[in-house]
C-alpha cells in the first residue's frame, strides 16, 4: 500500500548531527514522519576480506579498526576467539586486566554516546562537561595501554602491559572523579524540564518491538529486555556482573541506561582492583586451526566473530556481526515512525547510537 | 593591499569555519576530531568553529579512507565549499590507506587524488593536539591575501 | 534590578575582564606514556628484520643500510603507532613511550616461528624470491637471477628445476619474497607467541 506522503525529505549522508555518513530518508506528512528508511554503504572497506590470510597479529589491527569507539571489544572477542579456537589458557592477572580495559573502554564509548545525545538535543553545555568527563577516561586508559584509540592491548595467551602501582593510584582517583562528575550531569539530565520535552516519551520501542527487531545492547535493556552476553563471560561472572534495565524504552531511558552503565562499569573496575590477583600477564601459547564463534557485549550490544583458522593460526574465514545493525533495524523500523517532529529524528536516530563503521566495515 | 584589506584579512584568519567529512573511516580518527571540541583542547578558544555545514566552511577536514561511494561525492562537496578553502587529511587512512591498503580491499585512496590537500597529518589516529595544531597552522594561510587575490 | 547589579559587579572585575579576553587552556603537552612514533636509540642494529616481521601496517617500517650501519626507518602516515616493533626488537634498538622499560620490568617477549609455503602449482621457478631474500643475500652473495646455487646453506633455492625450501628455521619472516613473487605462489606463515619470563633468543 502506497502511503500518502506531502514530502520525503533524506538526511545525510554529510549532516552536522551525524559523526559518520548514513542516509535517512523521512517520509513524512506535516511535521510527523510516516515511515523511514536508513541508507547505508557509505564506509564500506572490505575488513573482512583482507583479514584472510593473516595471521593474528595482522588481524587483530584490523578487527580494531573495525570500530575505533569501542576497539577493546573487538580486540578482546577476536582474541578470545583465537584463544578458544587453539587451547590457550589466559592467566588470572590478564583476565582480570582486560576487564579493566574494557570496562574504561565501555565508560568513554556510553560518555561519548550521551555526549552526541546531548549535543544533538542542542544541550550543548551538558554536551562539553559530558566530552570533558571522556577525556579523563581516555587519560586513564592511556596510561594503562600507551594509546588513547586504537589500544592494541590484548593478545593471544595474555596482554601486552603490566598495571603499575602508581597507574592504579591514579586510575582510582580518576574513577573517583568520573563517578562525582557523572552522577552531577546525571541529575541534571534527569531532572531538566527542558531535557524532559525533548526525551521522555520521544522514539519510544516497545518489549515487543525491540523483540522483533531483534534490538540489542542498551537499546534493547532500556526496553525491558535483560540481555547482555557478559552475563555468559567467566571473569565477569567472577564479578557478580547483572544487567541493568529500563522499562519505558523512549531516548529519556536509553540514556540514563547508558549513564547507569557507566556507573556499574565504574563498580566492576573497583572489584576487579581489589580482586586483582599478582602473577604473570601472558602465558604463551600459539595458535592453531579450528572454528568457533566467539561473543562480547559492546558499549552498543552483542558483538559476535566467527573464526576459521588454519593449523599456522591464520585466518581462512571470519565473518563479524556488529550490534548497530540491528540497532539501526529497530531505529528506522519502531522508533522514527510516529515521531512527531522533524527535528526528533536525529535525536531518535542518535539515541540508538548507531555506529555506521562497525555495521559496514 | 591597503589598511582595509589588511584589517578584512586579519579578522577573517581569526574566525575560521570547519567542516569534516568522514568518508570510510573507522571512527578513530572521527572522534579525536569531536575532542578537539572538549574544554580541554577548545577549538572554539582559536576562533575555530567546527560548523560542518560545507556551504560555509573554509577548511575542510577529511576524515578516512577513500571508499567508492564517495568517490563522485566528495568532489561535489569540495566544490560547494566557497573560496578560498583548504583541505586537511586527518589520519593514515587519507593519506596512505592505512591497514585497508592491501589487494583486497575495496577502498580507492589516497585522497588526494579527488580534492587538493593542503596538509596531512598522519597518526592511527592521530592525538587532538596534533589536528589542533595542523589547523591552527593552516587557518591564516586561507585568508592571508585573500582580499588581494579575490576576483 | 538586583540581578543587573549582580551581573554588573561580577563582569565588570578586573580579573574576570582579563581572563575573558585572554585566557587560553594550558600548553597541550605529550604525555610521556603515550607510544609515539619509535624513535632510535643508540643501541647498533643487527638487521634482523624482526620489526618488519610483527610490523601490522602495510609499508610503515624499513630496515636500510646507510654508510655501512643498518638503521630500521619508521613511515609516517603508514606507521600505526603500535609499538609492536619495539617489543618485538631483540636489541631494543628501537624505542617508543614507557615500553621498552616496562618490557624490561616485566621480562615480556615475542617468539616467532616460520613456515614457508610453495603452491607449486603457481609457482614459475623464477627465483625471484631466493634472490630477493636478505638472509639468502648473506649466505650466498653470487646467488643471481634464478635462484641457482652451490650454496647448501641458503634458506631456498632453486633445484633440479623446482623451489626447495631448505632451511626453514633460518627464515627471519621479513616478507620480501611474498612481495617478489609476481604470481603470489610463495607463503610465510608466521607463528607469533607472547611470552613472559623467558630469556631473549
Amino acid at each position: 500500500m502506497k502511503k500518502v506522503v506531502d514530502v520525503s525529505i533524506p538526511l545525510g549522508p554529510v549532516h552536522p548531527c551525524w559523526k559518520e555518513p548514513a542516509r535517512v530518508k523521512c517520509e513524512t506528512r506535516g511535521e510527523k514522519v510516516l515511515a523511514a528508511e536508513v541508507e547505508l554503504g557509505y564506509m564500506k572497506k572490505g575488513i573482512e576480506r583482507i583479514m584472510k590470510g593473516r595471521p593474528w597479529q595482522e588481524v587483530l589491527f584490523l578487527a580494531e579498526r573495525v570500530c575505533g569507539i569501542c576497539s577493546v571489544i573487538h580486540n578482546m572477542v577476536f582474541i578470545e576467539g583465537m584463544e578458544a579456537v587453539s587451547g590457550i589458557a589466559v592467566p588470572d592477572r590478564a583476565a582480570y586486566l582486560r576487564v579493566i580495559v574494557n570496562e574504561l573502554d565501555r565508560i568513554q564509548s556510553h560518555l561519548l554516546a550521551n555526549f552526541s545525545f546531548c549535543y544533538t538535543i542542542e544541550h550543548e553545555t551538558l554536551a562539553m562537561y559530558l566530552l570533558n568527563t571522556r577525556e579523563r577516561a581516555m587519560d586513564c586508559l592511556e596510561r594503562i595501554t600507551g594509546a588513547r584509540v586504537n589500544k592494541a592491548f590484548m593478545i593471544p595467551g595474555g596482554v601486552r602491559f603490566d598495571l603499575r602501582d602508581n597507574d592504579r593510584a591514579a586510575l582510582l582517583t580518576d574513577l573517583d572523579w568520573i563517578q562525582n562528575e557523572v552522577d552531577r550531569y546525571t541529575r541534571m539530565f534527569d531532572t531538566g524540564p527542558l531535557i524532559a520535552t525533548r526525551t521522555k516519551g520521544v522514539g519510544i520501542l516497545t518489549q515487543e518491538q525491540a523483540r522483533i527487531a531483534r534490538a540489542v545492547g542498551p537499546t534493547a535493556r532500556a526496553s525491558g529486555i535483560a540481555e547482555d552476553v557478559r552475563l555468559a563471560h567467566p571473569t565477569y561472572r567472577k564479578l557478580n556482573f547483572a544487567p541493568l534495565v529500563r522499562m519505558e524504552g523512549d531516548n529519556h531511558a536509553r540514556i540514563m541506561l547508558r549513564f547507569g552503565e557507566i556507573f556499574q562499569s565504574i563498580g566492576l573496575i573497583h572489584r576487579c582492583l581489589s580482586d586483582l590477583p599478582e602473577g604473570p600477564i601472558r602465558g604463551g601459547g600459539t595458535c592453531g586451526a579450528g572454528e568457533t564463534v566467539s561473543r562480547g557485549e559492546a558499549p552498543r550490544g552483542e558483538l559476535s566473530y566467527f573464526i576459521l583458522s588454519d593449523e599456522y593460526g591464520r585466518i581462512v574465514d571470519i565473518a563479524i556481526r556488529t550490534p548497530s545493525i540491528m540497532n539501526i533495524d529497530a531505529c528506522t523500523h519502531f522508533m522514527l515512525p510516529g515521531v512527531t517532529s522533524l527535528a526528533d529524528v536525529t535525536s531518535v536516530f542518535v539515541s540508538a547510537d548507531p555506529c555506521i563503521a562497525c555495521n559496514e566495515r | 593591499m591597503n589598511l582595509l584589506q589588511d584589517a578584512k584579512n586579519w579578522v577573517r584568519a581569526r574566525s575560521i569555519h570547519v567542516a569534516y567529512v568522514d568518508v570510510g573511516s573507522c571512527n578513530g580518527c572521527d572522534i579525536e576530531v569531536l575532542a578537539c571540541l572538549a574544554p580541554r583542547y577548545d577549538i572554539e578558544q582559536y576562533g575555530i568553529l567546527v560548523h560542518n555545514n560545507p556551504r560555509e566552511a573554509d577548511i575542510l577536514l577529511v576524515v578516512g579512507a577513500m571508499t567508492p561511494q564517495w568517490i563522485d561525492k566528495l568532489p561535489a562537496l569540495w566544490a560547494k565549499i566557497p573560496a578560498p578553502k583548504a583541505a586537511i587529511a586527518i589520519g593514515n587512512c587519507p593519506i596512505s590507506g592505512c591497514v585497508y591498503n592491501r589487494r583486497e580491499t575495496y577502498i580507492l585512496g589516497p585522497v588526494s587524488k579527488y580534492i587538493p590537500i593542503a596538509a596531512e597529518v598522519p597518526g592511527c589516529p592521530p592525538r587532538p593536539t596534533e589536528i589542533l595544531s595542523a589547523v591552527l597552522s593552516v587557518a591564516p594561510t586561507v585568508f592571508r591575501d585573500y582580499e588581494v587575490k579575490r576576483p | 534590578m538586583r540581578s543587573v547589579f549582580w551581573y554588573l559587579r561580577e563582569f565588570l572585575r578586573v580579573p574576570w575582564i582579563h581572563a575573558f579576553l585572554f585566557a587560553k587552556t594550558a600548553p597541550l603537552l605529550t604525555p610521556p606514556y603515550f607510544r609515539e612514533y619509535p624513535s632510535l636509540t643508540d643501541v647498533e642494529c643487527t638487521h634482523c628484520f624482526s620489526c618488519r616481521m610483527i610490523c601490522p601496517a602495510p609499508g610503515a617500517i624499513e630496515v636500510l643500510q646507510e654508510g655501512g650501519a643498518w638503521h630500521p626507518v619508521i613511515h609516517r602516515g603508514h606507521c600505526l603507532r603500535c609499538g609492536l616493533c619495539v617489543e618485538a626488537c631483540p636489541e631494543g634498538v628501537l624505542s617508543s613511550g614507557r615500553i621498552l622499560r616496562w618490557q624490561e620490568e616485566d621480562r615480556t617477549s615475542f617468539h616467532a616461528t616460520f613456515h614457508i609455503a610453495v603452491d607449486h602449482t603457481k609457482c614459475m621457478r623464477c627465483g625471484n624470491c631466493c634472490v630477493s631474500c636478505p638472509v639468502n643475500k648473506e649466505q650466498d652473495p653470487q646467488m643471481a637471477s634464478g635462484g641457482h646455487s652451490s650454496n647448501d646453506e641458503v634458506i631456498m633455492k632453486i633445484a633440479g628445476g623446482k623451489h626447495t625450501v631448505i632451511h626453514e628455521d633460518r627464515c627471519v619472516g621479513c616478507r620480501t619474497c611474498e612481495g617478489a613473487c609476481p604470481n603470489s605462489a610463495i607463503q610465510v606463515a608466521r607463528i607469533l607467541e607472547g611470552l613472559q619470563g623467558v630469556a631473549e633468543g
